[in-house]
């Protein structure tokens, strides 16, 4: 009889090498990571119930549930707009998906996520500059400030991209993909990103 | 060619997928075999102005109605399609 022995990883823990990639001279221009320990639900409004739960969402979480493409940073946890009438729940694994099935009950759709996607951190004097050869989108401060979001495609994946708070004067920007499309972005953001030079960081839980 | 999206903003066209003409209405029960056979088969062939779905699959996986001309790709009006789920488009 086959033993089988079920060892849980993340999404990138295979190819998640720390250490520095690409261009060896000077700071590193960008630095990734992978984020785990999270729980993400997955919140669509029920037809016209859009108002009941962004309510429902602010007695919840303190904050109402984004309207528009924002990540709002909420009582232990960001919500994170993901089209309309729906929202992502990220939150710290504990009992995330356990509150929301309450706090949510017979107006809104959920769906558990937190092992069906994978958090990137993308961040570094750089990191703009690398996400400029794989993303459509305008991302200068401008018109991309801090919590701004998107739902949007990179290499003809569905990803969340959002804006968080700026480190060390320089801005950071999160990636919400699809596990098995993880290991295919990481690599392109890998070649992307081999002339600016790459730290990438030990992973570590992601934090609100 | 880029679409703005009512919830998204403007974005490239490899965002969405195509569906087609919006403008067939599925016939009635009792509308006979010729109007099927119309509404799931024959499209018109419009070079100019025409109403289509369009997909926003690689973003918010909206349905929208796209008003465009299909010679010169000018877009006219982006809407939420009905019935999508959509409550409003974000103002
Ligand atoms: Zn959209």
């Amino acid at each position: 009889m086959v033993e089988l022995d079920w060892t849980a990883t993340t999404p990138l823990s295979r190819i998640h090498v720390a250490g520095r990639h690409g261009a060896a001279q000077g700071a590193a221009g960008v630095t990734l990571a992978e984020l785990s320990d999270f729980e993400l639900v997955q919140v669509m409004a029920r037809r016209g119930q859009w108002g009941a739960v962004a309510q429902a969402c602010a007695e919840a979480y303190g904050k109402a549930a984004p309207a528009r493409p924002q990540a709002v940073t909420a009582q232990g946890a960001l919500l994170v707009w993901s089209g309309p009438d729906q929202f992502l729940i990220l939150s710290p694994r504990g009992a995330a998906v356990e509150k929301a099935r309450t706090s949510f009950s017979g107006m809104a759709s959920l769906s558990e996520q937190s092992d069906g996607r994978s958090l990137i951190r993308i961040s570094g004097f750089q990191a703009r500059d690398l996400l400029a050869k794989v993303c459509s989108l305008d991302l200068h401060p401008a018109v991309f400030p801090v919590d701004a979001a998107a739902a949007t495609s990179i290499d003809h994946t569905a990803v969340n991209l959002w804006r968080g708070e700026d480190s060390s004067g320089e801005a950071v920007f999160f990636l919400l993909v699809f596990a098995t499309f993880a290991e295919s972005l990481w690599r392109t953001m890998l070649d992307s990103g081999a002339e600016y030079g790459i730290a990438i960081d030990a992973s570590g839980a992601w934090q609100p | 060619m880029r679409i703005a999206c009512p919830f998204c903003g403007p974005r490239e066209n490899g965002e969405f997928s195509y569906l087609g003409d919006a403008k067939p209405k599925r016939p009635g029960p009792d509308a006979g075999e010729e109007a099927v056979y119309d509404y799931v088969y024959l499209r018109d062939n419009v070079a100019g102005e025409m109403e289509e779905f369009w997909y926003h699959g690689g973003g918010c996986r909206s349905w929208l109605k796209v008003r465009r001309n299909t010679v010169t790709h000018e877009i006219f009006s982006v809407e939420a399609a009905a019935g999508a789920g959509a409550a409003k488009a974000a103002s």
